[in-house]
């Protein structure tokens, strides 16, 4: 087990080394130029960029650029390109407004896949499973921008309420448990897209589980002693069926930084995804590289907590 | 069965807890009646967030709509775009000019003259004693003093590298002995001054001024660059325009700390401060320096003639209590980091902004919100509203969700959505022409393109009115040269280039290009073919990318298009000038300054002329539009220079979008009269199409008023 681990560790050290290492290539070798450096607008000179290029290390070779910035990274000293305010402290900000988004969001797609892939797998076959089977595919091949969209401006001009944002502008001084319920109500659109595509492919994914399970000998061996229908669906075949889910958990973590580009950006959510994305097109060098490499990390924690999860989970996996 | 309940229960129970928060949620009319204080304050949505809000350092639109509101300039324009005092309540432009006594030369009449005698020649002239032509003669009227400073020598140290890589650059001595210099002071700045004076002192008399001559360098290395220094440190005449600014007295910070001349030589400093890195750096360069004369007057001397110069004291003033090296060395000490390194773009004033302009500033959250207070000691009254709100919504759709939601006041509508609103009774909507136009550039470089009457030629064969119906939903102007169309600069005597294929046709024709076969132009067995270039993710520009290529192949034009990203456009086809013909917009400034883009020294890569346009009358134009100070004569230099534009047509000139805007219909100007009666009129865009200049008197009522037909 300890040897595990501390391979697993030693291991994923080096392929962030790599991801590091590429990452800063991509972003450098990409076409574009941080908008202080733009040439196309007259009001800066050439003295002007090559003073933001010094100021930014660009005039340096790209291997001593690659470790200035992780030096700053490592100290905690890198700052925006574009408002000079730490990267740490921008980021941290960015993912407390996406922290609410992403539970909501995540507690919505665990809580309704698992009833709705059950009983399609119960129900075999039957109209409720082609009509869930039907809405699914549905969900998952039109794009979520399209439903966000349909959604506000059906919200807002049939019920004349805003949706956009953190909480209503210009509510005023309101009681306190009505600040909270107007919050609760600017989360529920977002939320509910950002997991429309989960639910649909979850579900799925359950569904397959369960009927995989139900058609197991110690099922039929269940059905056999008699055991009640119900009993035999929930007891016996959905804890074998979790089974798959429980690694999944780890997965979930990196969507946590990651966000939800499209939906941040139309509800103007403040959030990571928003911010990285306006970090790109600003070519905000320190921005995405610090993202990219926060990601980079979760991911691989990701994976290492399923890794680890399976093991506490299937007795049957020894290491 | 337990867990068949949970599993059922626990989505039911949290779907319909998200759903009752409806029930809490001010709907739009609630929001006003529930909330009457939602009345006094203004929302506007803007797409992008800004970045600093500090007027010397930040570049982009979003921080200055904040800045403009937060800071206050010296001056303004007016409705008619016209400088106004603001912080100045008015200015006086004069010139000193200095010349070298050329020792050398030979006066016709007098031979050669010392400083003394140069002066009396000229006294002689100003007082009619000597015949004079009448352009001489208003020069001379002009001359208020006239004084000799004399010969001194004195030691310039310069530091020299020896090629790009060198680390250490040497220091190099040059002892000057310079001769007797005169002094004129004029009344008006006079850039003809030199060009008159040499009627009587002769044709070459400031042109062989041999300044080399006066300078002793003392290292052989640098020998061969005397001539350089000569021209640097001993040029043979100078202009030294000078504005004197009496400033408002009484204005106040928001801090209460009272502005002075002292905030306008250091809002001048920190400009010029290298380690601030200001973008505004260029438009200030000229100045060679700012005086404070009282707290109340200040002075700036310039080094050169630079007309556009007058028009950068718009930029706001920063409070120098704040940001001086006293004031940063405590911040960097609180903050803990290196007094040494900190400067003003660390500073936590760029996001804290203080100015004198009419709100002030209270809360910033990144890509969230800005909000401003008013500020009741405004030197001219508080603004109507009490609060201003900034709102990033960066979806143009969304944006207009909120609007219908009443959570925005106004925002960046589009051209087809104004369509929507149009007929709304709740809603007034206003337009007019932008400050940018749109147009199809040649690469003049290329010997297809070198001929204007085949530039002409496509021009004609493109029919801009239909873009503008069916393209910009009529949101939009043709426009047919460089200038801004609403100001004097614009020449409206120049007609558009008709759409007349026909004519094209027989135009060509004359260039030896006829119809082939199959309906292709061809010269020498060669078909006219190019490609038509533009940046991708700008659906106008792709519209009119294919009506152009549609419209030229009609007249048996073989046009190939694509559509690149941006930075790939920029850096790999403007910049290399690899380009056949592209479609790209300028956005363009008041100033009639057109150096940049139309002067033929620009061509270079990573310039802005990049169609590589060269007149030789033009350039000589757009000189002296740069050092004219006179408004009516500025004019007619810019009709001339715009008739040269539009005849060479370098560009098919498209058009001019207009802006769009809408608001509440509740929203009105309030005014106060001297007996207290309170009146309100309605918003009207002034003439040059700014509907917001009288933002400050804007205010939102309960209910619309009726207002009395419009005379």
């Amino acid at each position: 087990m300890l040897s595990f681990i501390g391979r697993s560790i030693i291991q994923k050290t080096i392929t962030l080394f790599f991801v590091s290492i590429v990452s800063f290539l991509i972003i450098h070798l990409a076409p574009g130029k941080p908008s202080q450096v733009d040439p196309l607008n007259p009001k800066f000179t050439p003295e002007i960029v090559e003073r933001f290029r010094k100021e930014f290390h660009l005039d340096k070779p790209i291997y001593v650029q690659y470790v200035y910035f992780y030096r700053d990274l490592f100290t905690g000293k890198t700052v925006s390109w574009k408002d000079n305010q730490s990267v740490l402290g921008k980021i941290w900000e960015r993912f407390l407004n996406s922290l609410p988004l992403f539970i909501v969001g995540t507690i919505i797609t665990w809580t309704l896949s698992f009833p709705i892939g059950i009983r399609s797998a119960i129900f075999r076959g039957g109209l409720y499973d082609r009509s869930a089977t039907f809405f699914s595919y549905l969900l998952i091949s039109v794009p979520g921008f399209f439903f966000a969209y349909v959604l506000i401006i059906f919200v807002v001009t049939h019920f004349h309420v805003p949706v956009i944002g953190l909480k209503t502008f210009g509510i005023g001084d309101a009681s306190w448990l009505r600040m909270i319920m107007d919050r609760v109500w600017h989360l529920l659109l977002p939320s509910v897209l950002g997991a429309t595509g989960g639910i649909a492919i979850l579900s799925r994914y359950v569904r397959s589980q369960m009927l995989e399970v139900e058609g197991q000998d110690y099922v039929r061996t269940a059905r056999a002693k008699g055991v009640p229908e119900e009993q035999v669906h929930y007891k016996h075949a959905l804890r074998n069926a979790l089974l798959p889910f429980v690694t999944m958990f780890g997965l979930i973590l990196p969507g946590l930084i990651g966000g939800s580009v499209i939906i941040e950006s139309i509800f103007s959510w403040p959030g990571m995804g928003r911010m990285a994305y306006e970090a790109i097109l600003a070519r905000d060098y320190p921005i995405i590289l610090t993202v990219n490499f926060v990601s980079a990390v979760l991911v691989l924690a990701g994976t290492f907590v399923s890794d680890l999860l399976y093991l506490v989970v299937d007795p049957r996996i020894r290491l | 069965m337990t867990i068949r309940r949970v599993l059922i229960l626990a989505p039911t129970v949290l779907i319909l807890f998200l759903i009752q928060s409806y029930l809490w949620v001010p709907t739009y009319e609630e929001q006003t009646r529930g909330n009457p204080d939602r009345l006094n304050e203004y929302i506007t949505a803007s797409i992008g967030d800004a970045s600093i809000l500090n007027p010397i350092l930040s570049a982009d639109s979003a921080s200055s709509d904040i800045q403009s509101l937060v800071f206050e300039g010296l001056i303004d324009r007016d409705e008619e775009l016209r400088f106004r005092g603001r912080l100045a309540t008015s200015w006086e432009i004069y010139e000193e000019a200095f010349f070298y006594v050329n020792e050398d030369a030979s006066i016709p009449g007098v031979g050669r003259a010392r400083a003394q005698e140069v002066v009396a020649l000229i006294r002689r002239a100003k007082a009619g004693e000597i015949p004079t032509d009448p352009e001489l003669e208003t020069s001379l009227a002009n001359i208020r003093e006239i004084s000799v400073g004399p010969a001194k020598n004195f030691l310039v140290t310069r530091y020299e590298k020896k090629n790009e890589e060198d680390k250490t650059p040497a220091e190099l001595k040059i002892q000057v002995s310079a001769p007797a210099r005169i002094k004129l002071v004029l009344d008006a700045v006079d850039q003809d001054l030199f060009q008159n004076l040499s009627h009587i002192l002769g044709k070459d008399y400031f042109s062989s001024f041999n300044g080399q001559g006066y300078l002793t360098v003392d290292d052989e290395r640098w020998q061969e660059k005397r001539t350089k220094y000569a021209e640097k440190i001993l040029p043979a005449t100078e202009h030294n325009p000078i504005v004197v600014f009496h400033l408002r007295p009484g204005v106040k910070f928001h801090d209460g700390h009272v502005f002075d001349a002292h905030d306008v030589k250091f809002t001048f400093e920190a400009i010029m401060n290298p380690k601030n890195l200001s973008p505004r750096i260029a438009d200030y360069e000229p100045v060679k320096r700012v005086e404070v004369v009282d707290p109340l007057t200040v002075s700036i001397v310039y080094k050169r003639l630079y007309s556009p110069a007058l028009g950068t004291w718009a930029m706001g003033i920063l409070p120098e209590h704040l940001l001086n090296d006293e004031a940063l060395k405590k911040e960097a000490i609180r903050l803990g980091k290196d007094p040494e390194k900190f400067s003003m773009r660390q500073s936590r004033f760029n996001r804290h902004p203080i100015g004198c302009g009419p709100f002030v500033f209270r809360e910033w959250k990144s890509d969230q919100y800005i909000i401003l207070d008013r500020f009741y000691d405004y030197w001219e009254g508080p603004p109507n509203y009490k609060h201003y709100i900034y709102r990033i919504v960066p979806d143009l759709l969304t944006q207009e969700m909120e609007f219908y939601a009443g959570t925005i006041d106004s925002y960046n509508v589009q051209p087809h959505q104004v369509e929507r609103l149009r007929d709304d009774p709740r809603y007034q909507n206003f337009s007019g022409p932008s400050f940018g136009y749109t147009y199809i550039g040649y690469n003049m470089r290329r010997e297809l393109f070198n001929d204007p009457r085949i530039r002409r030629a496509l021009s004609m064969a493109i029919d801009v009115d239909k873009i503008i119906d069916y393209v910009l939903y009529n949101q939009g102007e043709r426009i047919t040269g460089p200038f801004v169309k609403q100001t004097d600069y614009y020449n409206h005597s120049v007609k558009p280039v008709p759409y007349d294929p026909q004519a094209a046709l027989r135009v060509l024709e004359e260039a030896g290009w006829r119809r082939n076969k199959e309906g292709w132009l061809e010269k020498d067995g060669k078909r006219f073919q190019f490609t038509l270039i533009t940046n991708s993710g700008n659906d106008l520009r792709k519209a009119v990318l294919a009506i152009a290529q549609d419209a030229w192949k009609q007249i048996g034009i073989d046009v190939r298009t694509d559509l690149l990203e941006w930075s790939v456009f920029i850096q790999e086809r403007v910049d290399k000038a690899d380009f056949d013909a592209l479609i790209l917009g300028w956005v363009m400034g008041i100033e009639p300054d057109l150096y940049q883009i139309w002067h033929s020294s620009q061509t270079h890569p990573h310039q802005l002329n990049f169609v590589a346009f060269n007149n030789s009358e033009a350039d000589d134009l757009i000189i002296k539009i740069r050092q004219e100070y006179d408004h009516e004569r500025q004019v007619a230099y810019c009709h001339r220079l715009h008739e040269i534009i539009a005849r060479e047509q370098p560009y098919t000139f498209l058009y001019v979008a207009k802006w769009t805007a809408i608001l509440d219909k509740r929203i009105v100007i309030k005014e106060t009269d001297r007996q207290g009666n309170v009146m309100y009129k309605k918003i009207k865009p002034t003439k040059t199409g700014n509907f917001a200049f009288y933002f400050n008197k804007w205010i939102k009522l309960p209910e619309a008023p009726g207002f009395a037909a419009e005379g």
